[in-house]
């Protein structure tokens, strides 16, 4: 039970962390800026009253800038000596990690709630689709989610902020790119890998099909990077 | 209180720590010294169950640091060597984050941050952001993270380092009047320190725990730790030399015909001595036992096999 209160006071000590600092309205602002620019030229190329072209676009804009926003946390707290505080703090090392993933997982999913702007702005000059609308939104948090799990594994993995960051997104381009395999590979093979892939998976969300396979997917993916994060820095106090 | 049993640690083929093994009791407070890289920081970590050790176990309270983790870190304040803060926070903020962490929320919490920032002298201090306080303050910030459960044990690394005479001053003061109701392991490479707050001390070097005891005692300890200055005339030198238990009989020069003699033996010779000289006539004007200073017994200690 004393878990699940560490693992609230972490969470709030993370968010404070990102709103004390200039990382959330930088990020947040940025997020934005981009993703109104893809809202735009979405909207006005394809004419259609819908969010698909945005929200696919954005999943691939996370790939790269999600890593920034979580490539903070456990290279920070090694360098600032407080990870050793943390670790000799009465509390379980998993709500340390789930403090610091929920964090960022709010950061994303408030980040998401102002792009509810843009299907404001939709159903007042058409007739959106909203049970499509609702699974898009779901897929790109799942896809929040999951790369926030990778992001803290890459930041537990090493000091330096940058390297961390980049090593996110190193994580996540190959989970990008088995989707694309069909370019490189022969078409069985690629069929044999492509549910490898985040996109793979994302598309049906953005078909308006809710598939438990696909929500399983994200959820091992999360789950797989938690643990290997929790492994991680548990396995770094025996070097 | 705390015990130590053979515990060693390498990092990698490197050997940090060789079976080293002491009890600290109950009450006791003892400075760890030792030059830097000593292992000084390693043990501690290990007392706290940051590290593990490879080889050997260590217990606090009755509880193995490795096996029952929880209940060690819910009974030690650990201070690491630098204070473990977060630059962006408020040192108020900070605290309430630590007193939850702790387990203490709500008005607990709040009685508990308050009590603690007036313990170490930072009442007042709430609002301020810890990023842009001097080390002297962080130091107590970092202290008052050590404290704010009012832990059994206190493990303090280098708890005064980087701070100025006065701050010193206060911090000893402060651990001091800690030590009247908590174990205490302090680590420092300031030897006065020790003098002015530990009553027992450790001295560890290369890994390697080297001498162990009160301050006199380590000052016995030391390589030609206790000796005798003796100012005598009418006596010959290898007189002296014969008397029982006497070992060593160096001449250290001369003044007003008196002849000035470093003696050193196996047991306190001073009543022999004087016995001799009464029975002999000698004329014998100085007589007294000097120890080596704890600078100088901790670098004829340290130096010892390295």
């Amino acid at each position: 039970m004393t878990g699940f209160w560490s693992l609230w006071t972490m969470w709030k000590k993370e968010l404070r962390s990102y709103f004390v600092s200039p990382i959330a309205y930088v990020f947040s602002a940025v997020y934005l800026f981009v993703a109104g620019l893809f809202f735009y030229l979405g909207v006005t190329m394809t004419g259609e009253a819908s969010m698909r072209v945005l929200l696919g676009n954005l999943a691939i804009l996370q790939i790269f800038v999600l890593p920034m926003l979580t490539m903070r946390h456990f290279a920070e707290e090694r360098r600032q000596g407080t990870l050793e505080m943390l670790m000799t703090a009465p509390i379980p090392l998993w709500a340390v990690v789930g403090g610091k993933w929920l964090a960022s997982v709010t950061l994303c999913a408030l980040i998401l709630a102002g792009t509810g702007i843009f299907p404001m702005v939709l159903a007042y000059y058409g007739d959106p689709d909203w049970g499509l609308m609702f699974t898009s939104y779901l897929g790109l948090f799942l896809v929040s989610c999951s790369f926030c799990a990778a992001g803290l594994f890459s930041s537990s993995l090493i000091d330096d902020q940058m390297a961390a960051g980049l090593i996110g997104a190193v994580i996540l381009l190959p989970f990008w790119l088995v989707g694309r395999a069909n370019a490189l590979l022969p078409d069985d093979w690629a069929a044999a890998i492509q549910p490898l892939s985040l996109l793979y998976h994302l598309d049906s969300f953005n078909r308006g099909v809710l598939d438990s396979v696909d929500l399983y997917y994200f959820f091992a993916f999360t789950g797989v990077f938690l643990f290997l994060t929790w492994r991680s820095l548990e396995s770094r106090r025996w070097r | 209180m705390i015990e130590a049993i053979h515990i060693s640690k390498s990092y990698g083929p490197r050997p940090a720590l060789q079976d080293v093994s002491f009890t600290v009791e109950r009450g006791e407070v003892v400075g760890f010294l030792g030059p830097n890289g000593a292992g000084k920081s390693t043990t501690m970590r290990i007392l706290t169950g940051f590290l593990p050790a490879t080889a050997g176990e260590a217990r606090i309270c009755g509880f193995d640091v490795f096996d029952q983790p929880m209940e060690v870190k819910r009974r030690v304040g650990y201070l690491p060597e630098s204070p473990p803060l977060y630059p962006e926070f408020s040192v108020g903020d900070y605290l309430a984050f630590i007193a939850e962490l702790r387990g203490f929320y709500g008005m607990e919490r709040t009685r508990r941050v308050g009590r603690v920032m007036e313990r170490v002298g930072l009442a007042g201090w709430e609002q301020r952001v810890l990023g842009s306080l001097s080390k002297g303050y962080r130091q107590r910030v970092g202290l008052a993270q050590a404290l704010i459960h009012e832990p059994e044990v206190l493990i303090l690394d280098e708890p005064t380092s980087g701070l100025d005479p006065t701050q010193v001053q206060g911090m000893r003061d402060l651990m001091r009047d800690l030590a009247s109701t908590r174990t205490v392991i302090l680590s420092t490479h300031v030897l006065a320190e020790v003098e002015a707050i530990c009553p027992r001390a450790m001295i560890i070097a290369g890994g390697r725990l080297r001498a162990s005891g009160t301050i006199r005692e380590l000052q016995q300890q030391a390589p030609g730790g206790v000796w005798y200055r003796l100012e005598i005339a009418g006596a010959d030198p290898r007189e002296i030399g014969g008397l029982p238990g006497v070992t060593v009989v160096e001449p250290l020069g001369s003044a007003d015909g008196f002849l000035q003699l470093r003696v050193r033996a196996a047991s306190d010779p001073r009543e022999a001595l004087a016995q001799a000289a009464a029975a002999r006539g000698w004329r014998l004007r100085a007589l007294e036992e000097r120890l080596p200073s704890l600078e100088e017994a901790f670098l004829g200690i340290v130096g010892r096999e390295s």
